[in-house]
């Protein structure tokens, strides 16, 4: 009851000294509007660059320049067609003098597989070599039709494309684009696992900040080393909570208004790719997260218990860091294949299971079953770290100057 | 009387070195205690026993009759740690309330108290500063108050007067006063002789690991005395001659010496073993010596605590060449 009492009282300290700082109302504000932009922004700089550019066009077979011109002058490009016999070098120097963009150089023999080249200071942006893959496709099989002397628009059937699309699901539900589902999988697994991490890290932090500024002998002696792990714990743990319930519920709203939020960008479309964050996916995250990071956040502060020094931290905490990277580069393998016995594997291993599940729940590549099984081994591999961590924190916390070895470590888990 | 603390057969040894070795000593309710010793005695290792930080490896600690070291204990001690440290990022009364909370105090009460502290020291005007903006003096002061603001029943101050000007030693004294009148137990460690002279009522003096001596310091002052330390002035030059062959007696005085400055006498006279004080007077009277002042020395406790810990030292020093 004491105990108890302790551990609220100083998880209330943990929790109020992260929730008042700046930061944090920062971050978990912007921080979802910064992931987006991270994807976002660069898609649309590269569509909108494509706008305006200037290309010239030197057509040898003197029928494909027209069209070509014609479908670029459609999306806004402005391109000039050119004598046949203009040579390259001539262009070169026009690029360099930044009077155009870049011109394309069709041979003659193009309609029978010769190389059409585009040459440009924008040669690289994927949406520029997009639009001229598609346009030039559509143009010389049109030539060659042509030459073989078909209808027009017989040739128009002919270059329909055919309608495709792939979709993600478990049998059990309608589809949904795998695109999408993937998304967000793959983000649900990022957050676990960026989440996990900095509050884990920001659990030994705390540790070490209470013996570097001494603290730490007044509080052992007025409350049990246990109390004031837990508490920590708890408290910083809350924060973490808060920022991600904070998170799922922008996700959520995101989803719901998503058309309106893609309008504001000047993208139409219905966006139907993204399947919505369902509430059972949502409750699975958050129970995820709260054994996964008592798990790690037990390991970081036995690991904070043991050094002495803020520079002593970075070598001893990248163990757990590294089998935390080992999940999280696994997950586009998981969400690969969800079903198969990799996934399965590591969904149930402790270590990784708080980051790769609820993803494969996202998939719907995993039973109810199987979640109750991770989650059992989760919770009874949970409670044995935060009791070996009691044990070295207790010793630990005390300590200054050397590191111990494993012996020692050993050591202080029996006493 | 009952005791705010009674430790039996206390053991510690950190690795091959003993730390405390074998500590008894019991501190009535009511008195300021000072565990005096030499850097290294086992002052502080003592008292984080007595406050669960660390777990003896032998003898018993019982805390207000019946209490065992650990949380119940915790809400009747006060505790200023020798490495004083608070949250540097908290602000100065949320510290406080803190800890006032931990050790039993509801939030409300604690919040209430930590102003009153805050008053009392000086530093209202820095209540809602952090920590860290606060100078080391000051810092301090708001270490004091984490250690009184729960009114404990046992308070313990690790060398409290470490790090303290003259001013804030005062205001310390006065602390330690009022907790007394209030029928509260103080208790201390220093090496600051002078210091724990003026407030304490019994010490036990320890050294290596090993008590030397406790006791009430009025107790222990008498008994030394009558070791037979005694300061002699005489009246008159005449007188001089009869009272040197008398002191040169070997029977009756062990050894005479030039007197320390601050006792201002002609002699300091060690007297011979069983030999009292009112047998040397007796002989000086016969002899017709005109005694001006005949004086029992009461040793200071500085005094006491030198010749403890540089007699164990001696000891100390033997041992080797005897084994």
């Amino acid at each position: 009851m004491r105990d108890l009492r302790d551990m609220l009282v100083i998880a209330r300290r943990e929790l109020l000294e992260r929730v008042r700082s700046k930061w944090f109302v920062l971050i978990t504000l912007l921080g979802p509007i910064g992931m987006v932009a991270i994807v976002l922004v660069p898609a649309l700089l590269a569509a909108r660059s494509a706008e305006g550019a200037k290309v010239e066009i030197v057509d040898q077979t003197g029928v494909i320049a027209k069209p070509l011109s014609e479908g670029l002058a459609a999306l806004a490009w402005i391109p000039t067609i050119l004598p046949r016999e203009t040579p390259a070098e001539v262009e070169m120097v026009r690029i360099r003098d930044k009077q155009i963009n870049g011109f394309v150089t069709i041979p003659a023999d193009a309609l029978d597989g010769g190389q059409i080249v585009y040459r440009g200071d924008n040669g690289s942006n994927q949406a520029v070599g997009f639009a001229l893959r598609v346009i030039i496709d559509t143009v010389v099989q049109t030539e060659r039709g042509k030459r073989a002397g078909i209808a027009p628009d017989k040739l128009a059937q002919v270059l329909q494309r055919a309608s495709f699309v792939a979709q993600q699901t478990s049998g059990k539900e309608q589809g949904a684009s795998a695109m999408g589902s993937f998304m967000i999988a793959y983000f649900l697994a990022f957050i676990l696992y960026m989440v996990i991490t900095v509050y884990g890290v920001g659990v030994m932090r705390s540790v070490v900040q209470e013996k570097t500024s001494r603290v730490m002998e007044l509080m052992v002696a007025t409350v049990k080393p246990r109390s004031l792990m837990a508490g920590k714990i708890l408290g910083v743990g809350s924060a973490g909570l808060i920022q991600i319930v904070a998170w799922l519920a922008m996700a959520v709203l995101t989803m719901a208004y998503r058309e309106q939020i893609l309008g504001w960008f000047g993208v139409t479309g219905t966006g139907a790719g993204l399947p919505p964050i369902t509430v059972d996916a949502a409750v699975l995250v958050i129970a995820y997260f709260v054994l996964g990071f008592f798990f790690y956040a037990s390991l970081y502060a036995a690991v904070g218990a043991m050094v002495s020094s803020e520079q002593d931290t970075q070598q001893v905490q990248m163990p757990i860091t590294m089998l935390m990277v080992i999940g999280i580069v696994c997950a586009p393998m998981i969400s690969g294949d969800p079903r198969g016995t990799p996934a399965i594997v590591m969904t149930m291993i402790p270590l990784w299971s708080s980051m790769l599940m609820p993803m494969r729940y996202v998939l719907g590549a995993a039973s109810l079953g199987e979640v109750a099984i991770s989650l059992g081994i989760l919770v009874v591999s949970m409670a044995v770290m935060v009791a070996a961590a009691a044990k070295i924190y207790r010793v630990g916390v005390l300590m200054y100057g050397k590191r111990p070895g494993l012996g020692e470590l050993i050591r202080w888990l029996r006493y | 009387m009952t005791n705010a603390l009674v430790v039996r057969g206390l053991v510690k040894a950190f690795g091959n070195h003993l730390a405390v070795d074998d500590i008894s000593f019991e501190v009535p309710r009511g008195v300021v205690y000072g565990i005096l010793g030499p850097n290294g005695a086992g002052k502080s290792t003592t008292l984080r026993m007595i406050n669960d930080i660390f777990a003896p490896d032998a003898g018993t600690i019982t805390v207000l009759e019946g209490l065992s070291p650990g949380p119940a204990a915790a809400q009747h001690i006060g505790y200023l740690p020798e490495e004083r440290g608070l949250y540097p990022k908290m602000k100065v009364v949320e510290m406080i309330e803190f800890i006032g909370e931990l050790r039993g105090l509801s939030r409300a009460e604690a919040k209430r108290r930590a102003w009153r502290w805050l008053d009392r020291l000086g530093l209202a005007q820095w209540g809602k500063n952090k920590v860290q903006d606060l100078s080391k003096g000051m810092q301090q002061k708001v270490q004091f108050a984490t250690a009184l603001i729960h009114e404990p029943a046992l308070v313990i101050l690790d060398e409290p007067w470490s790090g303290l000007d003259p001013i804030n030693a005062e205001v310390l004294r006065q602390v330690v006063d009022e907790i007394r009148a209030a029928g509260r137990t103080v208790l201390f460690s220093t090496h600051q002789m002078e210091q724990a002279e003026k407030v304490v009522d019994s010490v036990c003096i320890i050294a290596r690991g090993k008590k030397l001596l406790d006791g009430n310091l009025k107790d222990i002052k008498r008994r030394q005395a009558g070791d037979g330390l005694i300061a002699l002035e005489l009246g008159d030059a005449a007188s001089r001659a009869t009272a040197e062959t008398l002191l040169a007696d070997k029977a009756l005085v062990a050894e005479t010496r030039a007197p320390r400055a601050e006792l201002g006498a002609d002699w300091e006279v060690k007297l011979a073993d069983g030999v009292t004080s009112q047998q040397l007077l007796a002989a000086l009277v016969s002899a017709q010596v005109n005694v001006r002042r005949f004086e029992v020395v009461i040793p200071t406790l500085h005094q006491i605590f030198v010749d403890q810990v540089g007699a164990s030292a001696a000891v100390a020093e033997r041992r080797p060449e005897a084994a």
